[in-house]
């Protein structure tokens, strides 16, 4: 799961107060507006991402049959009406694809929402009273850290491998320690700031301070780390039930796809293909989208 | 509320032995802290893992006395006979004091499947595992400096492209993916190395590729990054104008500040190996730690699972101290932070 | 040996940046270019250090002695540097190694450094000499961060010289200095001189230009628009350019805004201060210090850096616990009737909010009128358009000259302003102020003014209260008529 980005704190770190003082003055002359650069990763992860959602949105509709079986149709070469032809059990591949992405995208989404959520109010909150409440937090987030995200999510599917809420509760358990992180360390920063002292001087209550200042200051980073986030939500999914420990057949997943056909690689190359290059696009496209703001 | 800016009266001129004592104190920090983090990740795991077999269906006593007999061989007196030697009769509480007690003593008592002794195993596979993830990282950290190095030292030219466009890439593969590209290409198409296993020459070849190969990419890329921005700064500047050759900064100015940074990197890396090490030890059939714990948790080995993890644990936990320790070796700044 | 620089031209997309005919230095004269910010100066230095970006054209020539050379050719100057041309960086604190010790920073610079064992402890031995020589003893084992700004700036200076340059190039060497460093730079500069050195020192301080006497020249949009000793082009300035520029200085204001509003002396003080006591880091800043603020006055805080201006006024504010005392506020200063400005005012901005909707907060919350916003920019000679931008996209004047509004909003009855303008050049600084001061005296506000600039305290202020860490607490009146 390389999917954790190195440190968003450090790297993302691009708010002017910082900047301005790190830097020596500019010669004059030599800086002013920068030309734009079109985004063509952002653009292309994007358009990349529309395409499987659509995939995932539509797909299952049109092909609806995942799981029912045809030995008839064993190993079946790509057709027009099945443009990836049929597994060894004969079922469609195409409709166990579109099912997979569904799910893959479905779950990530979720679990990216639930550990966000958790985290960010834990780390307002923590940043906000300080104290033991911090420090208790911060506490309880070390052992996470000594925790990669994948063995979170093994033990909890130990706890009855195989179903759905196992991975669910494991991935965003994995998750939530980094929002945690990041928003604590940003709103101690922002509320440690001459600016929020210049803010309570003008009696402007929390309201003011979370829409201007912090909002702003956490929502680029947030964006990120919801995007690598779910990135790492589906490669732990496929990972897990790749290496057994996941999802049950007759589940349409895509780690399940690529271990079912493995078997078949020399007969029916398709078949292994086509999970594999949704899941490269998949990630592809989760890790493009804000790959700009990782790299600063 | 905030801190004025501190007014910085002179400092008096820091003799030799205020440095050092402040260096011991920063060391004595974070070997508190880590040894913190160890114990409560140590009590976070044991606990879960207490839990979790309490929740596990049907009689555990049963399932445990199955381990060691065989299931064809287990009736309800062996069963009963277990349930009394392991304590299974007591309040809940009782147990889980018991299990504590045990792991801080590195005692994690029997298998379910094979009722071997849960530590005796643990040594095998922690030495294979170590083993894998050495070789991972020395190649990962050098091949990912070395093209780190020249792609900063040509920003924007073709290397740093090509380095840009292999490190997306290489991102964007999971490593079951990529060990699959490898054995097909390496070992089925080319038949150059072994697929999987343990033990003959050339077995190491693959997975220590397949983990070094995605670290590297990341590691390529922050080592770039680092360069180019330290060579940007003023001091690299500064350092230029006195004259020293492009060489000379390099080796004193620019490599030491990046590895504050590099090592520092080291410290997110281990948390990617050792995930790496759970999904590639399963592929290439490693038999280390993330082999067994794929192992216990498809089998549902309660012990075996708790002390794996643990162990896998405690390799990030050192790692990062070390990491901690010799960024206060390497940067002053940091001995003095309060 | 002379070195001349002639018809320099240093261009960006086909606009003149620089244009110079002629510079010369003379080995034991010291050279001043002063002008505002934009006008050159700077790009002129590096220019003749060949450290230009390379965005930039260069045309000319350069003769040092009877070798003549192109600008453009920077690799040949490269190989002169150290032991034939130095820069002292402009930031020192940032222009050292934090990870090398000091000892190692200085002694590299040094000719023998690199040759063998022998030349390197020789080196080291010289650096340490020299560091001694600077008053800097016992820190050549240590590392940049333990210095303070003036420690590092002759660490700095050590560096730079130590290869035995002849010519020393200096760009803006006294940007946030005190009075005393300041001078203790100008006589550091000075000594390069005097051992026959000949020295380029970029500035828009009038002050360090005075120190560091020589020749002078006054550069206004990439032209050198006067020229002469530097006395004579200070005291009896013949280009009209020169004549604003001197005129900005604090000393020589007319003040437009009216002087203060006679406090009765037995007015209730609004901020009334007991016995304070603060220490950092052990060292005492001030103790049993008494002090009242009564409406309407104009009170200096003034002192070296690290004395506890700041610190002293965060607690007259109630931002900061005193050690021991009390601050009482009057009530009339609930609700927001005490504003403070800052040093660096995109710090008190937040960072990412266009200003206008930051603004906009205020207005909602206090109840008032949107259209005083527009009024105020208005009188304060600012363009609408830039509350549509963040703090960070203002030019330092003006985002200050916003927060002044934004502080005038609530009708404060106390100003406290930290360094409001020490980031800022004369010109810019004498407007700043003056639009300062004629809000505050048409509020009646009282002012509290922080600075090391002892001139514009006297300038701006009617009582001035030293923190002087020889002399913690002494009360003198600024003005003495």
């Amino acid at each position: 799961m390389s999917t954790t980005p190195p440190n968003v704190d450090h790297t993302n770190a691009e708010s002017p107060v910082t900047t301005a003082h790190s830097q020596p003055t500019p010669l004059w002359g030599t800086t002013g507006q920068a030309p734009r650069r079109i985004p063509w990763a952002r653009l292309a992860s994007t358009g990349l991402l529309t395409a499987l959602a659509l995939f995932a949105l539509i797909g299952p509709l049109i092909w609806r049959q995942y799981t029912s079986q045809d030995l008839s149709q064993f190993l079946q070469p790509p057709s027009l009406a099945e443009p990836f032809g049929h597994d060894h059990l004969g079922r469609s591949v195409i409709a166990r694809l579109a099912h997979a992405t569904r799910l893959s995208l479905g779950l990530a989404i979720v679990c990216v929402a639930t550990a966000a959520t958790t985290g960010v109010a834990l780390g307002l909150l923590a940043a906000w009273r300080r104290g033991w409440v911090d420090q208790m937090l911060l506490g309880i987030s070390e052992i996470f850290l000594a925790l990669p995200a994948l063995l979170i999510v093994l033990i909890f599917a130990a706890l009855a491998s195989g179903e759905m809420w196992t991975i669910y509760i494991g991935i965003a358990l994995a998750l939530w320690v980094e929002y945690f992180r990041v928003v604590r360390a940003r709103s101690v920063s922002v509320l440690t700031s001459p600016a929020i002292e210049a803010a309570n001087l003008l009696r402007l209550g929390p309201a003011h301070m979370l829409r201007r200042h912090l909002w702003p200051e956490l929502a680029p980073v947030l964006l990120t780390m919801a995007s690598l986030g779910m990135a790492t939500a589906v490669l732990a999914m496929s990972t897990l039930s790749y290496v057994g420990v996941g999802l049950k057949p007759p589940t349409a997943e895509l780690g399940l796809l690529i271990t079912e056909s493995l078997p078949y690689y020399h007969e029916a190359p398709w078949m292994v293909t086509a999970p594999i290059v949704v899941l490269l696009l998949l990630l592809a496209g989760l890790l493009g989208l804000r790959a700009q703001e990782v790299r600063r | 509320m905030a801190p004025l800016p501190a007014p910085s009266p002179p400092r008096s001129p820091a003799a030799r032995t205020d440095h050092d004592y402040s260096l011991a104190r920063a060391v004595g920090k974070v070997l508190i802290r880590r040894a913190a983090q160890a114990v409560s990740v140590t009590f976070a795991v044991t606990v879960t893992c207490f839990v979790i077999v309490q929740h596990l269906p049907g009689d555990i006593a049963f399932r445990i006395a199955a381990g060691r007999y065989g299931y064809d061989k287990v009736d309800a007196s062996a069963a009963a006979e277990v349930r009394a030697e392991l304590n299974l009769d007591t309040p809940a509480w009782q147990q889980l004091g018991g299990w504590i007690a045990d792991a801080l003593r590195l005692d994690f008592g029997a298998s379910l499947v094979t009722g071997a002794s849960v530590t005796d195993e643990l040594a095998h596979h922690l030495s294979a595992t170590v083993h894998l993830a050495a070789v991972a990282l020395l190649l990962s950290v050098t091949l990912g400096t070395v093209i780190g190095l020249l792609a900063a030292r040509s920003r924007g030219g073709v290397l740093d492209r090509l380095t840009d466009a292999w490190v997306a890439l290489v991102r964007a593969l999971p490593p079951f993916v990529l060990g699959l590209v490898l054995i097909i290409v390496f070992s089925v198409q080319l038949g150059w190395v072994p697929a999987a296993g343990h033990g003959e020459r050339g077995n190491i070849v693959l997975p220590a590729l397949t983990l070094a190969v995605g670290l590297s990419g990341l590691f390529a890329r922050v080592t770039r990054d680092t360069v180019a921005q330290i060579l940007e700064s003023e001091h690299v500047h500064f350092a230029r104008t006195k004259g020293l050759a492009g060489h000379i900064v390099l080796a004193r100015h620019v490599l030491r500040n990046a590895g504050v940074t590099l090592v520092a990197y080291i410290g997110v890396q281990v948390l990617i190996l050792v995930e790496g090490v759970v999904v590639v030890e399963s592929l290439f059939a490693w038999p280390g730690l993330g082999h067994a714990l794929v192992h216990a948790v498809f089998w549902r080995d309660i012990p075996s699972m708790q002390a794996t993890v643990l162990a896998l644990a405690l390799i990030v936990v050192v790692v990062s101290t070390l990491v901690d320790l010799a960024v206060l070796a390497l940067d002053p700044r940091t001995r003095e932070m309060q | 040996m002379t070195i001349e620089l002639l018809d320099v031209r240093v261009n960006h997309q086909g606009r003149a940046l620089v244009d110079v005919p002629r510079l010369t230095l003379e080995p034991g004269q010291a050279v001043t270019i002063v002008g505002e910010s934009g006008s050159g100066k700077s790009l002129l230095a590096h220019a003749l250090m060949g450290s230009l970006p390379r965005s930039l054209q260069v045309q000319g020539d350069i003769r040092f002695g009877a070798d003549r050379s192109c600008l453009a050719d920077v690799g040949a100057r490269r190989k002169l540097w150290g032991h034939r041309l130095a820069l002292l960086p402009q930031e020192p604190v940032l222009a050292l190694d934090p990870t090398m010790r000091i000892d190692q920073q200085v002694a590299e610079g040094h000719p023998r450094f690199l040759h063998g064992r022998r030349g390197r402890l020789d080196a080291l031995e010289q650096a340490s000499e020299r560091l001694a020589g600077l008053g800097l003893h016992n820190v050549h084992n240590t590392y940049p961060h333990t210095l303070s700004g003036g420690m590092a700036q002759r660490v700095a200076f050590a560096a730079a010289t130590i290869g035995g340059a002849q010519v020393l190039i200096t760009d803006e060497p006294s940007k946030g200095l005190d009075p005393v460093a300041r001078d203790s730079l100008a006589r550091l500069l000075s000594q390069h001189v005097e051992h026959g050195g000949a020295l380029l020192t970029i500035t828009h301080d009038l002050d360090l230009a005075r120190a560091l006497g020589g020749e002078l020249l006054v550069m206004q949009q990439a032209n050198i628009v006067e020229h002469g000793p530097a006395e004579q082009v200070l005291t009896a300035p013949a280009h009209p350019w020169t004549q604003r520029l001197l005129a900005a200085e604090p000393n020589q204001w007319v003040p437009s805004w009216r002087g203060a509003g006679a406090s009765s002396a037995d007015a209730t003080p609004l901020i009334e201060a007991r016995g304070l006591s603060k220490a950092y880091g052990g060292l005492p800043l001030f103790s049993g210090l008494d002090l009242e603020i009564t409406p309407g006055e104009r009170l200096a805080l003034t002192g070296p850096s690290g004395s506890g201006k700041t610190t002293l006024g965060g607690i007259l504010l109630k931002l900061v616990h005193p050690d021991a005392g009390e601050v009482i506020h009057h009530p009339d200063l609930a609700d927001g009737r005490v504003q403070k400005l800052y040093q660096d005012p995109t710090v008190a901005f937040p960072a990412r909010t266009p200003i206008r909707a930051g603004l906009r907060d205020v207005t909602r919350r206090h109840r008032v009128d949107p259209e005083r916003v527009n009024m105020l920019m208005d009188r304060l000679r600012l363009d609408p358009s830039l509350l549509d931008r963040r703090p960070g996209e203002i030019s330092g004047g003006e985002l200050q000259r916003i927060a002044i509004i934004r502080a005038m909003l609530l009708n404060p009855r106390v100003i406290f302003a930290d360094e409001p303008t020490s980031r800022l050049d004369l010109l810019t600084q004498q407007e700043t102020m003056d639009c300062l001061m004629n809000q505050v005296s048409e509020q009646d506000a009282a002012l509290v003014l922080v600075t090391h600039d002892i001139g514009l305290a006297a300038a701006v202020t009617d009582r001035n209260l030293s923190l002087d860490n020889a002399d913690p607490v002494s009360m003198a009146p600024a003005r003495v008529d």
